[in-house]
């Protein structure tokens, strides 16, 4: 039993050691969440566990018994106001994404990222994103929501 | 509507349909008896157009827009071509990406053409559109169509009233699939949409999770399918034993075809399905291999003097070297390389009833749907594929080859079955960029000018190198690969110049990679005019302007453009370099890059701190996704420089993740800046792959200009560097 963007979601025996990633996908049909490479690379199924980032892929079903995920489907509840999470916000400010598929992934390290360090500096950023891949290489643009979200854009 | 080619078509005819002839296959013509599905390669015409926009009967413009989106926006660029013929705003236009079976084939999405080729045929064919819209308002207002004048949405009649689309359209809303086709695109002096920076209809679908790849699809009643693949290059399968999967709880079937090398099997559901698949014991034959980077190695024709293909020659060899005085030869390499798409690919099928459904993500749906037909024996007519957009493309997803294994499958169980490619299948069962082997000679004159330039290089077929066996072994006897050579003629005009190549087939797969041959070809170059500058003791930007000739005016100005950008020519500090390349894409695209670098001796890296681009790609549509896609050029040049090579060990792969194939990630990725120069009355170019082509040369250049080390065979690697800087 854990809670899923608030649902407190049960895990039916049988799937005690799928990870993570495969259940949220494929039991509880979150898609927003991606499979990149299945051995913790590249930072396409980054969630949040008790709000840090973490790898789904890289995650037991049975780990998170008793904790809060949350997918890129449940970012933006976890605000205070209603509609898109800061983060999400700025994505769309500094038009991000190009493919779009690495881009969850991105969201949700960027917004663990900045509650760690609200006022992160660009090296901050390149070394805090280094493990999410953008084959698209919009890691620019990247940088420049990051900062939009911090309130420096 | 969907006319295909059938067994009465005789094979000129389909070739000359699908494009091929003008590719330089005439030759097949009587020359073999099987023509596989072949990618479509024929070029849009106005006409084609027709078929793609419809207004709907509440007035909207719904556009069936015939370029797959995987990043580069192209959807969006001829969005707003159509928009700005019609009138309407981005509130007003759907821009769907259309089923195989809603309006008829069109040319594969690759080589940057998604503007470059489709905004003037689809600007004619929505302006004929227009003119169709305005004789019928012209017909309800009862004045003469010349008194009917554009208005946002419609039309204005003489009094000023407002007739909307809607009300012109009707219930059955309007469109037209034949025109005389003599309206005219509006001249770009009454633009108002196109040049404008409209956002991506798909923003807010990707960064709140909601849009959907393949891998998200679901479809009612379906299991999970998988392969076993073949463990190495031309290996076959000898013998397969699957009951003990058989056995399984929850295996649906196993599907083996020895004759064909295809084992695959289908479960109910997805966390068995690796367990029950590797519970089927295969038994494959092991090719020896040779090492295909060995096997392609410039120095051997060139020392025999015999390539396949000369692609330039003007005067003399042997005269330009009389007359330089100071002679180059080099070598320069580029390993094989991943496309390495974010998204492995993936595909649902439904195959029942003499029908079959696909559900995929493809750069040619229409290719997929040619191929899905041949594997469960279905005619065109009967199977529709539906695509989507796609996690990465850059050349690698033609072929969605999971959706014929999923074809298959689902062929077998009459269910439909999802077959989702895993990262290490992404990147051991697709193809690959060539390897590229050049040897350059060179010379100049005592005033610093190019003399003579010899250039020969061996790779492997790209454009063909999908091509099947036996249709293979005919094409190579005849057809000079012209993705190999893209990029490969050099822009200066030295007196004599000569260039040769090789395209060879090893046991690796090839095809397209982003920019086909541009990115390795350009890397030659651009090093090799670098290295001439420096033995001329020329700055490298005085040394290219000089040895330009006059009518490639385009390309020094971005040259001159980007070096005012960069501050180009300040000293340096120690261990900092600038360096400078320029290029032109397809003979229509201007490209100059200058690179920074920083070799940072305590961390043992060499680090690309800043990267400018200068670009001439005619009228910019949408300069929020060219610079975009400016970016990402960017970012494969340097991850190209720095990172990417694919590993072989006893000539196979030894890749299967990315722990064994770097690419540029955050903390290397260099800040940037882009100047777009926007010629008044240049037609739009390609942007998709224009700018990665000269970046490498850059980076390798500046890695010179900071510690004299030249590299000439990619990835650079600081380790590298030591030995040369340390003397
Ligand atoms: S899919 Fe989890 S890190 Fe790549
Ligand atoms: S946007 Fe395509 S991988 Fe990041």
């Amino acid at each position: 039993m854990f809670e899923l963007n608030g649902t407190p979601t049960t895990v039916p025996a049988h799937l005690r050691d799928a990870t993570l990633l495969d259940f949220i996908r494929e039991i509880a049909g979150l898609t927003g969440t991606k499979y990149g490479c299945g051995q913790g690379l590249c930072g396409a199924c980054t969630v949040h566990i008790d709000g840090d980032a973490a790898r789904a892929c890289q995650t037991r079903i049975s780990d998170v018994d008793g904790r809060k995920v949350t997918t890129i489907e449940g970012l933006a509840a976890t605000t205070a106001d209603a509609g898109l999470h800061p983060v999400q916000q700025a994505w769309i400010t500094a038009s991000v994404p190009q493919c779009g598929y690495c881009q969850p992934g991105q969201i949700m390290a960027a917004a663990a990222l900045l509650k760690a360090n609200p006022d992160p500096s660009d090296d901050d950023i390149r070394d805090g994103m280094a493990g999410n891949i953008c084959r698209c290489g919009t890691y620019p643009r990247i940088r420049q929501a990051i900062k939009i979200a911090a309130g420096k854009g | 509507m969907n006319q295909q080619p059938n067994s009465t078509l005789n094979r000129r005819a389909f070739l000359v349909r699908t494009g091929w002839l003008a590719a330089g296959t005439t030759v097949l013509t009587g020359c073999s008896s099987i023509i596989p599905a072949l990618p479509s390669t024929k070029d849009p015409v106005a006409e084609d157009g027709l078929a793609w926009i419809q207004i709907m009967p509440d007035g909207r413009v719904r556009f069936y827009c015939p370029r797959m989106e995987m990043g580069q926006g192209a959807p969006l660029g001829l969005t707003q071509i159509v928009a700005e013929e019609l009138n309407v705003g981005q509130e007003a236009i759907d821009c769907i990406t259309p089923a195989t079976d809603q309006v008829p084939p069109f040319k594969m999405t690759v080589g940057s053409e998604g503007v470059s080729q489709f905004a003037e045929p689809l600007a004619r064919a929505s302006a004929q559109l227009r003119e169709a819209l305005r004789a019928r308002a012209a017909g309800k207002l009862g004045v003469p169509p010349a008194k009917v004048a554009d208005a946002t949405g419609g039309f204005a009649g003489p009094d000023g009233s407002v007739l909307a689309y809607g009300t012109i359209a009707g219930q059955s809303g309007f469109s037209i699939l034949e025109a005389d086709m003599s309206a005219k695109p509006k001249p770009a002096d009454r633009h108002h949409t196109v040049g404008q920076r409209w956002r991506h209809p798909d923003l807010q679908a990707i960064v709140t999770g909601q849009m959907t790849y393949s891998r998200d699809i679901v479809v009612e009643g379906m299991a999970y399918g998988d392969v076993l693949r073949p463990p190495a290059f031309g290996a076959e399968l000898l013998r397969a034993d699957a009951d003990k999967a058989r056995a399984m709880e929850g295996v649906v079937a196993v599907v083996i075809d020895e004759g064909d090398n295809f084992v695959g099997i289908v479960t109910e559901n997805p966390f068995i399905l690796d367990a029950a698949l590797h519970a089927i014991q295969a038994d494959w034959s092991r090719p020896a291999a040779a090492d295909p980077v060995q096997t392609l190695d410039a120095d051997k024709p060139w020392d025999e003097d015999d390539f396949e293909h000369e692609i330039l020659s003007d005067g003399s060899i042997q005269a330009g070297r009389d007359e330089a005085t100071d002679h180059l030869s080099h070598r320069y390499d580029t390993p094989f390389a991943a496309h390495a798409a974010m998204e492995p690919r993936a595909a649902i099928a439904k195959v029942s009833g003499g029908k079959a459904e696909i559900w995929c993500g493809s750069q040619d749906p229409y290719f997929v749907r040619g191929r899905v037909c041949r594997v469960v024996g279905l005619d065109e007519d009967d199977v529709v594929v539906h695509p989507h957009r796609m996690g990465g493309g850059f050349g690698g997803r033609v072929p969605c080859q999971a959706s014929e294994e999923a074809a298959r499958l689902s062929a077998a169980v009459g269910r439909p079955v999802r077959v989702q490619w895993d990262r290490e299948t992404e990147f051991r069962h697709n193809y690959f960029q060539p390897a590229f082997s050049h040897r350059i000679a060179a010379g100049i004159d005592g005033s610093g000018r190019i003399r003579y330039w010899d250039h020969g290089f061996v790779s492997s077929p790209i454009i063909f190198g999908l091509v099947p066996k036996p249709l293979s072994y005919i094409l190579d006897l005849f057809v000079a690969d012209e993705g190999t050579a893209r990029g490969a003629t050099l822009p200066y005009a030295p007196p004599s110049r000569r260039v040769r190549y090789s395209d060879v087939r090893t046991q690796v797969p090839t095809g397209s990679w982003r920019g086909l041959g541009a990115a390795p070809n350009t890397f030659a170059i651009e090093s090799m005019v670098d290295e001439l500058a420096a033995e001329a003791r020329m700055d490298p930007l005085a040394f290219r302007l000089q040895n330009l000739p006059k009518d490639q005016g385009r390309l020094a100005a971005v040259l001159q453009t980007v070096a005012r950008d960069a501050d180009w020519g300040r000293p340096q500090p120690a261990s900092i370099g600038m360096g400078i390349a320029g290029a032109i894409y397809k003979g229509e695209t201007y490209a100059a890059i200058v690179a920074k670098v920083s070799v940072d001796r305590a961390a043992e890296t060499i680090r690309v701190n800043h990267v400018w681009c200068a670009q001439d790609c005619g009228r910019v549509v949408n300069p929020d996704q060219v610079e975009s896609q400016i970016a990402g050029n960017i970012a494969w040049g340097c991850s190209m420089a720095l990172k990417e090579q694919v590993p072989f060990d006893g000539g196979q792969l030894d890749v299967s993740n990315f722990d064994g194939y770097d690419v540029l990630r955050h903390d290397d990725a260099p800040n940037i800046s882009i100047t777009l120069i926007d010629p008044a009355k240049a037609a739009p170019s390609g942007v998709g792959e224009s700018a990665f082509g000269p970046v490498a040369a850059a980076i390798a250049n500046a890695v010179f200009a900071a510690t004299g080390h030249r590299f000439r065979k990619l990835p650079i690697t600081y380790d590298d560097i030591v030995p040369a800087t340390a003397s």
